[in-house]
């Protein structure tokens, strides 16, 4: 049991014996076609590789965690956390809070949101007219409103949001669990990344990288049309008879080489991988075919909506991935391009942009979770919504919002999440946490909880330190479960 | 479920109400509370420091409270502070890390509910901790460690059979402890490939095997070990080994990922260096205080880049005064793991949790680098720089007036344009603008104010409303202007580097221009960015950081090292005669350097063995303390560290040493399924370990039998192509994508290294994280790594160019073309067998879908 924690997994070696079933493997003739059937595409590990399943530290309520992030910073005020007293003092200056940080310029005046908000479900939750949809499902939602990070920046906002810290270049979250866990599925990377199509997050890469481990628990960034993965296949001057003979070849001279080195682990290893590879060249893009899905469950994500279609697309892929046991999916949300159009980085206009990126999201996440909950996935799924930072009560310029690491709504479903409720507060302005103050620490150390994983025990020795996800902080939610 | 917290609170407050009749029982501060503020607060809102300016020594301080707010309301315990922190009701939860008990907790609540009576005099006694918060024993036990002892040359084992390598000679003996048979001689075409690619990071071509094979001298050996050494593409490849360890990269990395244009030069310098075999230590100082050096040269200060080669923010510094603690953070971390093999970096805010580094160890280390400062530096000579700046300061000051007169003529136009723009602003923002300023309510102003300030109006706006003669008499300056700006000289060419000065003064960079009433500029003082004398330079004041705080100082540092491994009384300041640095810098450097260190000199000879060996005498290269691993040999570690400082520091002679031994020679199959089973992981060196080519080598090796590869040393990176899915990933586009094609196909060493990006190839075939020291990178073995080798049209292209220069040189003779192929590939002609095997494949298949296979082989991938 020790040994799933330790250090030693990582030699990704076991003893000899793989090499023979590669080869077996490569000379079937099953063909691309074949690797597309059922059986091939849900390959259990072979027990030497980074991927291989681990027993987590206690019984899980989560297998698998589908993330997803609205990149820019979505105004909680304006979606999940109501203001009364923002009408009420609107105009006035936010007094009493200490120095009042932006990112931008000078500080405005309290800003009421300009968007209505209805009572929802049976729990009677807030959600403002820019979550129509979602909003009919807030009895599986479990909102928190009082989550606080350490940057108005985007990218050490973001970064801290996967990785727990601001600074660049250290392992996140869904490398952790992928370390933590391994993968069910032996076809299909374990965490998968599917970005916004008007490009990547701010901070780029480094925001799915692993950091200080091996680099085979970074994401596989999947993109969402097309070949799912770079270099998949081969380039159309290359056949699928042409790629598999010079497979065969390959293992025939590999294998008379290996008997140099009887029982190299590592040598076989490197014969196996390309079996991994040639599986993976069919199962990937299989697992990501939205063409195979129903009329009914693709209008579900709006994919019959060229508004909706695009994070439908993503939506729809992270249930395919997570059915297929791929253990995390992180998408996210707006990206690269012009800030204040392309992300939820509403400096200009909140109304303008909140107005245009709910209508792109709202469809696809409602669809999402009645779809996971149809198929019975949302018991097992952990879906995880953020942005980097929430904003802030004041104006920028009459009718934009800056950046407000103080306080952010965020919200949690499946898995036993305890839906219909509120988990902390913020101030009477959405200014700062104020009741119960959620740290990002405390997220990834639930979020782990949730997959079976002892935040505190799941430890990585770099530089002569257990390093953990949590450093050395982090408390669970504790009223997030039923 | 979730254990804990829940209940624990639910239990707490069952507990205060069973406890409310108690209350006649009143809570005594001296007998109950003090204690619990002496253990657990004191400490750092007491007499020496007050974090968070929370003072808890007396009832006035606690009511006033610090940055947060009140701590104490008496009375209600349950709107507190104090109470809320330590019963965990918020965060951060108190006291850092470490809770009080429940009692504790329960005690404190009664005592706030009961009106926080301070019973006794205010403070008295409240101990003044700063020095046993600052100071650290370290008892004779861990003085004692073995990697704190100077090493001293280990007699050389008594020869045994042929043996006559000291290294033999004491492995020799480790395997004779351990009932482990050395592995025989490797063949001499497997000893010739594991050279070449080892010391430079190339196959040999099918000449220089032949060459090769031809000299039966008993020489032949050694003098390839010398000719290689003596490559110029040693360099690339060693150096390269040290660009780990220095974290280097051509962009800043965070948000905006800036390019570092001129950082390549210090790439090149590491090359230079490594072929020019400059010793160790030299090579130590010029990086750490080459600008301090009595006489400088342009490559001791293009050498400092080595210390500036941290990921940086690189915007809104001023605003973030935290960001240079983190990057003085950084270098201390890579000076510590990189030449000392310690964690130095884990005392930032508290005392090394395993070895005995202190806290003040690593304060007085940031107090020696504190001067730094990050400025270009003109590589010119000194008149030549001269003449260039006069010149510039001759047409900045004729530019001056007329751009003057520019502004004064787009004044009036700029004002009433601004207030056309005022007019696409929402009606609340228009309303509070008309409104004239002393009139505006306190909100207004703030809705008038971010308008007005923020509205920028452009040159090419006013011209399109300004009057003909107006326009006439812009255009004209404009013209003056630029007939000015044509004659500016040349730029020219510049090394970032690092010299001391005063970082407060440091001029904006791009985005750095602070928001007002921010920033450290704010400070009262007065100064300059550079050292502009008249007298001696002095370093800005560091202090003594609690908990690593930069708002909690402590006394002010002394520049110095780590106490444990510091022998005799050495100079902590070696100033230039002229003064015009600290001389801290190089002081540390002579320490770093100075035979008397009983780490340095260890850890590079490690690091040598381990790149030649796949493993590390001590393996956890850049750990030697406590957590790290222990020496397999640490006789043979000292004998190395020893002969290698008695040698001039010269890294190439331990690489001769090494390489002519019988151990680097040994063939690396499992001969003995014996000694597999003792010894699996090869600990003892009983036979060679196999070693998976590095991520550039992989690139490299393609590229080289394709006959591809250009050679080309030194300059600027190179963007090897990319397709735009993958830069699309990434902030602002750096990479200067260019087409797939020989002006790329340069040597992996000159590939530009994004941060924010790191080129896919190399990344799949585990390239280290590049913002901090790597001394040994992981292997993995993953399918996309097997992705890449298929199907990756580099790879295909480079396929077809290796078989077409087959064809070529054997037109129409497929046993030929097969024979060479494998000559070239892996140095080798073809078994029976294997020439069998191909010549069958290629009646139905191109050549280039064979070459194509050869760069998937196991043995075309891997030292051996």
């Amino acid at each position: 049991m020790k040994q799933f924690w330790s250090r030693r997994n990582f030699l990704f070696q076991s003893g000899g014996g793989i090499s023979g079933l590669a080869l077996a493997y490569l000379l079937n003739q099953e063909g691309l076609l074949g690797a597309e059937s059922e059986g091939a595409c849900n390959a259990k590990a072979q027990g030497y590789n980074p991927y291989a399943p681990k027993k987590p530290h206690f019984a899980p309520r989560a297998k698998n965690v589908i993330s997803l992030f609205m990149s820019g910073g979505v105004s909680h005020l304006d979606t999940f956390d109501p203001k009364p007293a923002l009408v009420k003092y609107a105009g006035q200056p936010l007094s009493g809070k200490g120095e009042i940080v932006v990112r931008q310029g000078n500080p405005g005046p309290l800003m009421p949101s300009p968007f209505e908000f209805r009572k929802y479900g049976q729990c009677g939750m807030d959600v403002s007219e820019v979550f129509p949809t979602l909003a009919r499902q807030v009895d599986d939602i479990a909102f928190l409103r009082s989550v606080y990070g350490s940057s108005n920046d985007h990218v050490q906002a973001t970064y801290e949001l996967n990785t727990g810290k601001i600074q660049m270049g250290l392992p996140c979250v869904g490398s952790w669990v992928t370390y933590g866990l391994g993968s069910e599925n032996q076809s299909l990377p374990a965490f998968v990344v599917i970005y916004d199509h008007r490009g990547g997050p701010l901070g780029g890469p480094s925001n799915w990288s692993s950091g200080y481990m091996p680099a085979a628990y970074q994401a596989t960034v999947f993109r969402s049309t097309g070949d799912p993965i770079i270099d998949l296949k081969p380039p159309a001057s290359v056949s699928p008879e042409q790629q598999r003979d010079r497979l065969d070849l390959l293992a025939k001279l590999n294998e008379m080489d290996l008997k140099q080195y009887p029982g190299n682990s590592e040598l076989a290893a490197r014969i196996s991988s390309y079996e991994l590879a040639y599986r993976m060249q069919g199962c990937a893009p299989e697992a990501v075919d939205v063409s195979r899905e129903s009329e009914a469950t693709r209008k579900l994500y709006g994919l019959d909506d060229k508004i909706t279609e695009p994070f439908g697309r993503q939506c729809i892929m992270a249930r395919r991935l997570v059915e297929r046991g791929v253990r995390f999916v992180q998408l996210y949300h707006g990206g690269l391009g012009q800030q204040n159009r392309d992300t939820w980085d509403a400096h200009d206009d909140v109304k303008e942009n909140h107005t245009r990126h709910g209508a792109e999201v709202d469809l696809p996440m409602a669809g999402l979770l009645t779809d996971l909950k149809a198929r019975g996935l949302l018991d097992t799924t952990l879906v995880v919504w953020h942005a980097e930072f929430g904003r802030m009560p004041i104006s920028q310029k009459g009718v934009g919002r800056d950046h407000n690491p103080g306080t952010m709504t965020m919200w949690m479903a499946g898995a036993g999440i305890k839906g219909g409720q509120i988990i902390g507060a913020s101030d009477e302005f959405g200014y700062k946490a104020e009741r119960q103050p959620i740290s990002i620490h405390d997220l990834h150390a639930t979020m782990l909880h949730m997959l079976g994983i002892d935040h505190t025990r799941l430890t990585y020795l770099h530089n002569g330190r257990n390093m953990r996800l949590t450093d050395v902080y982090g408390d669970l939610i504790p009223q997030i479960v039923a | 479920m979730i254990p804990g917290r829940i209940h624990v609170v639910l239990a707490l407050s069952y507990a205060a109400l069973t406890a409310a009749p108690a209350t006649a029982q009143l809570v005594s501060f001296a007998t109950d509370i003090r204690p619990i503020f002496e253990n657990s607060c004191w400490k750092c809102h007491g007499g020496s420091v007050q974090l968070s300016k929370l003072d808890l020594r007396s009832r006035d301080a606690a009511l006033k409270g610090g940055q947060r707010g009140a701590a104490i309301v008496p009375g209600k315990a349950d709107e507190s502070r104090l109470y809320r922190v330590v019963a965990s009701l918020e965060k951060p939860a108190m006291p850092l890390g470490g809770k009080l008990s429940a009692d504790q907790i329960a005690t404190i609540r009664r005592w706030i509910d009961q009106g926080a009576v301070w019973d006794g005099v205010p403070g008295a006694g409240a101990p003044n901790t700063s020095a046993s918060l600052e100071e650290m024993a370290i008892s004779p036990e861990a003085r004692r460690y073995w990697a704190f002892q100077k090493p001293v040359r280990a007699p050389v084992p008594p020869a045994s059979g042929d043996l006559t390598n000291p290294i033999d000679r004491f492995l020799e003996q480790a395997r004779v402890e351990r009932g482990l048979q050395r592995a025989p001689r490797a063949d001499r075409i497997t000893l010739l490939r594991r050279a070449y690619l080892d010391l430079i990071g190339l196959p040999p071509t099918p000449k220089e095997t032949a060459a090769y094979l031809a000299d039966e001298s008993p020489n032949a050996w050694a003098n390839l070990i010398d000719k290689l050494l003596a490559s110029p593409h040693y360099g690339e490849r060693w150096g390269r080994h040290w660009l780990d360890v220095a974290r280097y990269a051509d962009s800043n990395g965070y948000e905006h990922d800036f390019d570092r244009p001129n950082a390549w030069r210090y790439r090149d310098y590491v090359i230079r260096a490594f072929n020019q075999d400059t010793p160790y230590n030299t090579f130590l100082a010029e990086q750490i205080a080459g600008d301090e050096f009595d006489r400088v040269t342009d490559d001791s200060m293009i050498a400092t880049g080595f210390l500036r080669s941290y990921a940086k923010v690189g915007y809104r510094e001023k605003d973030n005064p935290q960001f240079r603690y983190e990057y003085l953070d950084d270098m201390i971390g890579t000076i510590g793991r990189g030449v000392l093999g310690l964690t130095v970096n884990c005392a930032r805010c508290h005392n090394h949790k395993f070895d005995p580094i202190s806290q003040k160890d690593y304060y007085k280390m940031q107090a020696s680098l504190f001067g730094y400062v990050e400025t270009d530096y003109p590589l010119a000579p000194k008149e030549v720089v001269e003449a260039h700046r006069q010149k510039n300061a001759e047409l900045d000051a004729e530019i001056a007036p007329l751009q003057r007169r520019i502004r004064e003529l787009e004044g009036p136009y700029r004002a009433s344009l601004a207030q056309e723009k005022y007019k696409k602003y929402p009606a609340n923002v228009q309303r509070a603008i008309a409104i004239p300023e002393d009139k505006r309510t306190p909100g207004e102003a703030l809705l008038a104010g971010q308008v007005i300030r923020t509205t920028s109006v452009s040159s090419a706006e006013i011209d399109r409303v300004m009057t003909p003669a107006d326009l006439a008499e812009k255009r004209a300056l404009g013209q003056q202007i630029h007939a000015l700006e044509d004659q500016r000289p040349k730029p020219l060419p510049l090394a970032a580097v690092v010299t001391d000065g005063d970082y407060r003064f440091t001029p904006d960079g791009p985005g750095d221009e602070p928001a007002p009433g921010k920033g450290v500029k704010q400070e009262a003082i007065s100064g300059s960015f550079l050292f502009q004398g008249p007298g001696r330079y002095q370093a800005p004041p560091s202090y003594f950081l609690i908990r690593g705080d930069i708002e909690s100082r402590g006394s002010l540092m002394k520049p110095g090292f780590i106490d444990v491994i510091t022998y005799g009384n050495p100079p902590t300041e070696l100033p230039p005669p002229d003064g015009r640095t600290s001389g801290r810098r190089r002081a540390l450097a002579e320490w770093l350097g100075s035979p008397e260190n009983p780490l340095t000199a260890r850890v590079i000879v490690n690091r040598i063995w381990s790149h030649h060996f796949g493993q590390g005498i001590v393996s956890t290269l850049d750990n030697f303390g406590k957590m790290g691993a222990q020496p397999t040999h640490q006789a043979l570690l000292d004998w190395l560290a020893v002969e290698f400082m008695s040698r001039g520091w010269s890294i190439k002679q331990m690489q001769r040493l090494i390489m002519t031994s019988e151990a680097y020679q040994m063939a690396s199959q499992f001969d003995s399924l014996a000694d597999a089973a003792k010894d699996p992981e090869d600990n003892y060196l009983w036979r060679f370990r196999l070693q998976r080519l590095d991520a550039e080598s992989v690139r490299d090796v393609i590229m080289s039998a394709a006959g591809a590869l250009d050679l080309t040393m030194f300059g600027p990176p190179v963007f090897p192509h990319l397709p735009s899915e993958i830069t699309s990933s990434t902030t602002e586009n750096v990479w200067r994508n260019e087409d797939d094609g020989p002006r790329v196909w340069r040597r992996s060493v000159y590939v530009y290294r994004k941060r924010g990006l790191v080129f896919p190839m190399f990344e799949v075939f585990d390239l280290p994280d590049q913002n901090s020291a790597c001394g040994r990178r992981n292997v993995s073995t993953v399918p996309t790594q097997a992705l890449t080798l298929l199907n990756d049209e580099f790879v295909l292209h480079q396929a077809k160019l290796f078989a077409d220069r087959v064809k070529e040189a054997a037109p129409d003779d497929t046993a030929k073309q097969i024979d060479l192929a494998y000559r070239i590939a892996v140095s080798r002609p073809p078994r029976a067998e294997e020439a069998e095997i191909a010549a069958r494949f290629l009646t139905t298949h191109s050549l280039a879908d064979f070459t194509h296979v050869l760069f998937n082989l196991n043995e075309f991938l891997y030292v051996r």
